[in-house]
């Protein structure tokens, strides 16, 4: 900031003709700081107030002294220590420091250099045999032989340094993969938005089920998939839920609608992956299995989350049954570094049997729920051509991730947390 | 209380003298105690086979009025007698009624359900078409309202009232006297109500599908049986037929036991699965098994295959794992994903997984951009999670934002799936995202990293060309090609993005596709 009164002489001395007092009042926040310049130039005798014209006018009478001023206020603002100050100057800037437009600091500098006997005891100690540290050219000339490198603190701390990390959840994933492939399963992978006839109708779930329904289901806005037609698979479907066709079903009994099967909606599960690669595949025997993210319309809190991820799989083949079911997920949960199972009966519309997994944490000491798993019902695997069993398996992959690095909220996952993102521990157990 | 879980109910909590538990949808039977005392009483062995409900002709008759065709055609009624019910029964007979509405009543639009104190009720009955102007006194209402004003004026009106949506006629059960019981699905009438003190019941089930109507009150009328009430029928009165309710004869559907072996593989014996559907309360006769009516969820032979192992007990089936003959492998999209992540990882970057629903703001707003042609879903539960972005920079602006008080340098990353409308369809694409932020970060530090990548990936050199983006400063904007195909771009991002991202350090970044790198190595 610049003095007032330095203002004010620049305002005079660049006013096309003498200004007025009232005029050079109106460049000033008050009238009080107006006054205030004014009276230190006029006693610095940098301008004068000529009352002969009317209304009197002012003038400067001395350019030197502001542009000294001025001078002194810039080579002091790139910061100047006292001693450089002539009397004057000096002078001066005690005043505008005490005016708070300067201000003065008080620097101590302390040198400290070695004495004669400091020399002489390093050089008896050290002699020449010790270097500081190894350098390109101490190597190319070969004068680091015979000679050790200065000890130095070795208990020291050194500086906190963030390698790149893959996510926690990525981590996961991965190691969920690898426990399939080597099951000898086949990676899927697919869109995430589906007409509601893949996510539910082949599936044999009725088109008045509560959970098609918005509260729990993304349906994209004016979207719907208009080359969807009631010919061929979708057909068999249609009449599957209408009368059973000829799956050996009562069916659904009511009357299905293209329209709402034409719906896009974000896939509520991953079924709607493996169910898509059964109805293409023409293979009796066949393992797949998808990893990847489910959509629903929830409400974020501890324990939900609207996009989440799941690890569904199939097996087919004819002879396989619910104790084949059981022991796949026995052997597969083992791969992920869980031993103790319990199944209990559960309810889905598209598999019979259902079978609710439920697995014995040693880490969280309790029982956790991870998902559902079934038989296809004759109803969803005759529409798409299938005669053998159809082995199913859509269980969550965050309850287990919640377990394994001790949170208690599923949000923390996706918290894009950096300091915990940079700073978990790499290896952590389930 | 260990058995619960193994007829499929979830433990939900318990104390010292409750159990709360979850029953399935498919299951309504399991509404109320008595429910799943019968079951349990099965599966434990104390009573095994099928529970019969004797119901004797109540003598009374119900008459439809034609006009309902079009508005809510069927009604189904039973009578309930010898009833003595205390506070308890009366609370879960009320919780079951709801459960059922909300259940395969579907909030009340397929099926609806009255009970009545039967001492208020004077038969014959008739079930007709009333217009809006119709009055009389609603449940638990001081004063007679009308049709039109129960609609637009009372809670369940509005609730349920979208029912009638372009209907200028009202279906009203009245009986010999005048006196309303019931206007379904919307609310009863007051004279009709029922306390602990009614020792029988008039039940009304009206229904747009004639099954689901009939198996709601199968569901009433096997509890009420259970309670100790006796069953009376009523003679329904259609236009064209007549029809006796409630229907409480079992169905039959026949005993495939290839079918259970083949589905289960335990190798039962013909008298080990008749035991076992015994104790699912399931009868057998000869080549047959009886279905009760209030397990209309059994709709095909792999159901009873399901009903032979509840009865077996799921924790007594032993697991078998069958070893592949094949190898598996790797989805080599997703395989290119995961190594295009280890790179990234490897230059020192972190990865993120952000949402892909995101909220106006982040994706447009404070971009200054208008999103007109927006990919949103219906009815959001939060408009924080409502827009499907297009974009992966927005993401990690906002990841940048929630990390401010975080150590720079941030460097952040991302391999995620964006959606965009494409020939009046929405497509999906998968993107690299990347973002750096310190006071140093520059355009040159961005597109270091964006060629060492684009070179390890793929062999070949990205090239950049002076371009415009919203995300990015003019000047300070390259649009990214490889072998002439556009990519991405990179640059550095708009003083006013990071200001409106709160951010007090400049950020540069890149956001390239991935598919033409990964359709390049095919």
């Amino acid at each position: 900031m610049s003095p007032p009164e330095l203002q004010l002489v620049q305002r005079v001395s660049q006013a096309p003709k003498p200004p007025t007092l009232a005029e050079l009042t109106k460049a000033f926040s008050s009238g009080e700081e107006f006054s205030a310049a004014l009276g230190r130039a006029r006693s610095a005798g940098w301008i004068t107030v000529d009352s002969n014209s009317s209304p009197p006018v002012v003038r400067v009478t001395n350019a030197d002294g502001p542009k000294s001023l001025r001078e002194l206020l810039e080579s002091i603002s790139k910061g100047a220590a006292e001693d450089s100050l002539n009397s004057k100057q000096r002078e001066i800037s005690k005043d505008l420091v005490k005016r708070g437009i300067l201000e003065y600091e008080e620097e101590r500098a302390v040198s400290i250099s070695i004495t004669q006997q400091g020399t002489a005891a390093l050089s008896s100690a050290v002699g020449t045999n010790q270097i500081d540290r190894l350098t390109p050219e101490l190597i190319a000339s070969g004068g680091w032989k015979g000679k050790t490198l200065r000890p130095i603190d070795v208990e020291a701390k050194a500086p906190v340094f963030f390698p790149g990390r893959r996510h926690p959840v990525r981590d996961f994933i991965r190691e969920v993969r690898e426990a399939y492939i080597s099951m000898g399963f086949t990676e899927l992978q697919g869109n995430s938005v589906h007409p509601a006839f893949w996510n539910f109708d082949a599936l044999f779930i009725p088109q008045d089920h509560p959970g098609r329904e918005m509260q729990d289901t993304f349906y994209l806005r004016n979207e719907s998939d208009r080359k969807l037609t009631r010919t061929g698979l979708v057909d068999r479907v249609a009449r599957t839920h209408e009368n059973g066709w000829k799956t050996g079903s009562s069916g659904w009994q009511y009357r299905w609608s293209v329209e709402e099967a034409r719906r896009l909606v974000l896939r509520t599960h991953n079924t709607v992956l493996t169910v898509k690669a059964l109805s293409e595949s023409r293979e009796q025997e066949t393992r797949v299995f998808a990893v990847s993210k489910i959509y629903r319309n929830e409400n974020l809190d501890y324990k939900h989350l609207a996009e989440f991820h799941q690890m569904d799989g199939i097996i087919v083949g004819k002879g396989l049954n619910v104790r084949h079911l059981m022991g796949f997920l026995r052997e597969f949960y083992k791969k992920l570094g869980l031993s103790e199972f319990k199944f209990w009966p559960t309810y889905f519309p598209y598999t019979e049997p259902s079978i609710e997994i439920i697995v014995y944490s040693e880490k969280a000491k309790d029982w956790i729920e991870l998902g559902g798993s079934g038989v296809f019902r004759p109803e969803v695997t005759r529409p798409l051509g299938v005669k053998v069993p159809v082995l199913a398996w859509g269980p969550g992959i965050e309850r287990l991730m919640l377990v394994r690095y001790g949170l208690k909220d599923l949000r923390e996952l996706y918290d894009s947390d950096l300091s915990w993102y940079r700073s978990r521990q790499e290896i952590a157990s389930s | 209380m260990d058995r619960l879980p193994y007829i499929g109910l979830d433990i939900e909590g318990s104390d010292a003298k409750t159990v709360r538990v979850e029953y399935s949808p498919n299951r309504p039977d399991f509404g109320t105690d008595y429910g799943i005392a019968r079951a349990l009483r099965g599966t434990m062995g104390k009573e095994t086979g099928l529970q019969t409900y004797k119901s004797l002709p109540s003598g009374i008759t119900v008459t439809v009025d034609p006009r309902l065709a079009s508005v809510r055609p069927y009604i189904a009624c039973v009578t309930a007698t010898g009833l003595k019910m205390d506070d308890e029964d009366v609370r879960q007979l009320i919780s079951l009624q709801e459960d059922l509405h909300n259940g395969l009543g579907r909030r009340r639009r397929r099926v609806a359900i009255g009970l009545h104190d039967m001492a208020a009720v004077a038969p014959p009955i008739s079930y007709s078409a009333k217009p809006s102007s119709f009055g009389f006194k609603p449940l638990d209402c001081k004063t007679k309202m009308s049709i039109g004003e129960i609609l637009t004026g009372t809670d369940q009106g509005k609730l349920y009232g979208a029912v009638f949506k372009g209907k200028n006629l009202y279906p009203v059960i009245t009986d010999a006297k005048g006196t309303v019981l019931s206007f379904p699905p919307i609310i009863n009438g007051d004279a009709t109500k029922v306390t602990t003190k009614a020792r029988s019941l008039f039940i009304d089930v009206t229904s747009t599908e004639v099954r689901a109507g009939e198996n709601v009150l199968a569901i009433l009328a096997t509890t009420l049986g259970e309670m100790g009430a006796r069953l009376g029928t009523v003679r329904i009165g259609y236009s064209k037929s007549t029809k006796v309710t409630p229907n409480l004869r079992p169905s039959k559907m026949q005993l495939n036991l290839r079918l259970v072996d083949e589905i289960l593989g335990l190798g039962l014996s013909r008298n080990q699965v008749v035991e076992c559907l015994r104790r699912s309360r399931l009868g057998v006769d000869g080549n047959n098994v009886l279905v009760p009516s209030y397990r209309f969820d059994i709709i095909h032979p792999v159901d009873i295959a399901e009903e032979v192992a509840l009865g077996y007990g799921f924790d007594r089936i032993s697991s078998f794992y069958p070893e592949s003959r094949q190898p598996g492998s790797f989805n080599p999209a997703s395989q290119f994903h995961e190594r295009a992540a280890d790179i990234m990882a490897g230059s020192g970057m972190v990865e993120l997984m952000t949402y892909e629903l995101i909220d106006e703001a982040t994706l447009y707003t404070k971009f200054g951009r208008g999103g007109e042609d927006r990919i949103q879903v219906e009815n959001p539960r939060s408009l924080e999670h409502s827009i499907l972005r297009d974009s992966l920079v927005p993401s990690l602006m906002a990841t940048l934002t929630r990390n401010v008080k975080e150590e720079y340098p941030q460097r952040v990353f991302e391999i995620g799936r964006v959606y965009l409308r494409e020939r009046g369809t929405v497509s999906e694409e998968w993107r690299l995202g990347c973002l750096i932020a310190h006071s140093q970060s520059s355009y040159t530090e961005a597109k270091t990293y964006l060629e060492s990548f684009v070179r390890l990936m793929s062999g070949k050199e990205a090239a950049t060309q002076p371009s415009q983006h919203w995300a990015f400063a003019s000047g300070r904007c390259g649009a990214v090609s490889l072998g002439g195909v556009s990519i991405g771009h990179v640059g550095e991002l708009t003083p006013e993005s990071v200001v409106s991202f709160q951010l007090g350090v400049p950020v540069s970044g890149f956001e390239i596709r991935l598919s033409p790198i990964y359709e390049r190595l095919k």
